[in-house]
């Protein structure tokens, strides 16, 4: 008890100390799963929102393979991201490999299927009225579709919450496109790791008590926004 | 002079399902009166309502509305802005009252004067002065349906369509949906409505007619 209580004492010490490298792997892991999310949410609610309104042949097909992904494992994604980016594979002329960048795609094919069966979720749970009511207004078919995501704003920040909780927490895919670069690649999952496995349990607490914070804030600034909207 | 016919359906089908839920041969609807369709439940009164509003097209037949063809594609929106749909339990947007009736006339881009002046005047209307700040999932029933037919007046369409409006009504809203219904056609705008009740029916109706399972008789 006296290593976890010690090694969460220094943590907190490195964190008020406002150490560099601490709040530089931070803020690396805020601006990768937040672009991460912004690139998978912007074909996903779309797409969400086409699969929930429309009736095609194919529909629970993909309902059942969105929602199969899901479950998808975070180093199979980082192992096919590997695959394309690395410079054997198809997009290897991009030299992505081991970068922010790499880590971002990788991380929004992550966030992708949540978002978008999440999205899926919202609008097929939203009132069905709310179509023909903008149109009957004289909305355009595009300007329905905004107003049927307006009205299905909490659901979808909520969507993009969850997707957003389920990349900053990932370690697998982060550590094998990113290859834990300290000062370039390293994010707090893969820095936690490291620094667990290299026995400074301190830097790990440090790490992992920003990790939570981080996590409480998106919730909190969900949670405002919602509160403000309603 | 005869007056050209407002809406002219010729031989209009529509299925729900496979299952044929509308059958007029012939149905011309004249401008400038109120035209009450009565009939059971699943009689295809709303689903007439939707053809007229523009929110489905026939399966077969033709529909036309102010002597044109009424095509599926992107013209449709223009004529939804002449016909405003009021529905049974109508859905308010999840925003203030005020918001709720500037949608459409944002949507026609309308100057802000305009249109904070029209939303006075129809809340007015509708006697709900005072509420354009208040929550519209806040409101009553009755509340609610007077500020859906507020959203619709605002839009000053030419064709007001009304399906069930005085369902779950208070006595003062049914008041003040009877009143709106009877002022319109003076003011150049047609009423088609539905209606179970045969007494408002007969009250209100420049022209009733009755359907009954998908078939007007």
């Amino acid at each position: 008890m006296d290593f976890f209580l010690g090694g969460l004492w220094r943590g907190l010490e490195l964190l008020a100390g406002l150490d560099r490298q601490v709040y530089g792997i931070a803020w690396l892991s805020l601006r990768v799963s937040l672009s991460a999310v912004i690139l998978a949410g912007i074909p996903a609610v779309p797409l969400g929102l086409f699969i929930a309104q429309k009736t095609f042949p194919a529909k629970k097909v993909v309902v059942v393979i969105l929602n199969t992904l899901l479950a998808l494992p975070t180093v199979v994604v980082g192992l096919i991201i590997y695959g394309l980016l690395s410079r054997q594979g198809p997009l290897g002329f991009m030299d992505m490999l081991y970068t922010p960048g790499a880590m971002v795609l990788a991380q929004a094919v992550l966030a992708f299927p949540l978002i978008c069966a999440l999205t899926v979720a919202a609008i097929t749970t939203l009132d069905a009225r709310v179509m023909p009511t903008a149109l009957t207004l004289g909305a355009t078919t595009s300007q329905a579709a905004w107003a049927v995501l307006k009205e299905a704003r909490f659901a979808l920040l909520a969507a993009m919450a969850a997707g957003f909780g389920r990349v900053v927490t990932e370690v697998g895919a982060a550590i094998m496109v990113g290859g834990n670069i300290k000062g370039y690649t390293r994010t707090l999952t893969t820095a936690i790791a490291l620094e667990t496995a290299q026995g400074d349990f301190a830097q790990g607490m440090a790490l992992g008590i920003i990790l939570l914070l981080i996590a409480l804030g998106v919730n909190l600034v969900s949670f405002l926004m919602q509160s403000r909207w309603s | 002079m005869q007056t050209a016919p407002l809406y002219k359906l010729q031989n209009v089908e529509k299925l729900h399902q496979g299952r044929l839920v509308l059958k007029l041969p012939e149905l011309e609807l004249t401008p400038g009166q109120v035209t009450v369709i009565s009939g059971p439940n699943g009689a295809g009164k709303t689903t007439l309502l939707n053809l007229l509003a523009f929110l489905t097209m026939p399966d077969k037949g033709r529909l036309e509305y102010a002597g044109r063809e009424v095509r599926p594609g992107p013209g449709l929106t223009e004529l939804r802005r002449q016909a405003t749909l009021v529905a049974q339990d109508a859905y308010l947007f999840n925003s203030s009252v005020a918001k709720n009736l500037q949608y459409g006339l944002n949507l026609r881009g309308l100057e802000p004067g305009e249109s904070q002046a029209r939303l006075r005047r129809v809340l007015e209307t509708v006697g709900l002065a005072g509420f354009a700040e208040r929550k519209a999932r806040q409101l009553s029933g009755g509340e609610s349906q007077r500020v859906a037919l507020a959203r619709a007046l605002a839009l000053e369409p030419k064709v007001l369509l009304l399906d069930e409006p005085f369902v779950n009504l208070d006595p003062e809203s049914e008041a003040v949906f009877e009143r709106v219904i009877q002022d319109l056609p003076g003011q150049g705008c047609s009423v088609i409505l539905v209606t179970h009740g045969r007494e408002q029916a007969r009250r209100l109706a420049g022209r009733e007619l009755r359907l009954e399972a998908g078939r007007l008789v």
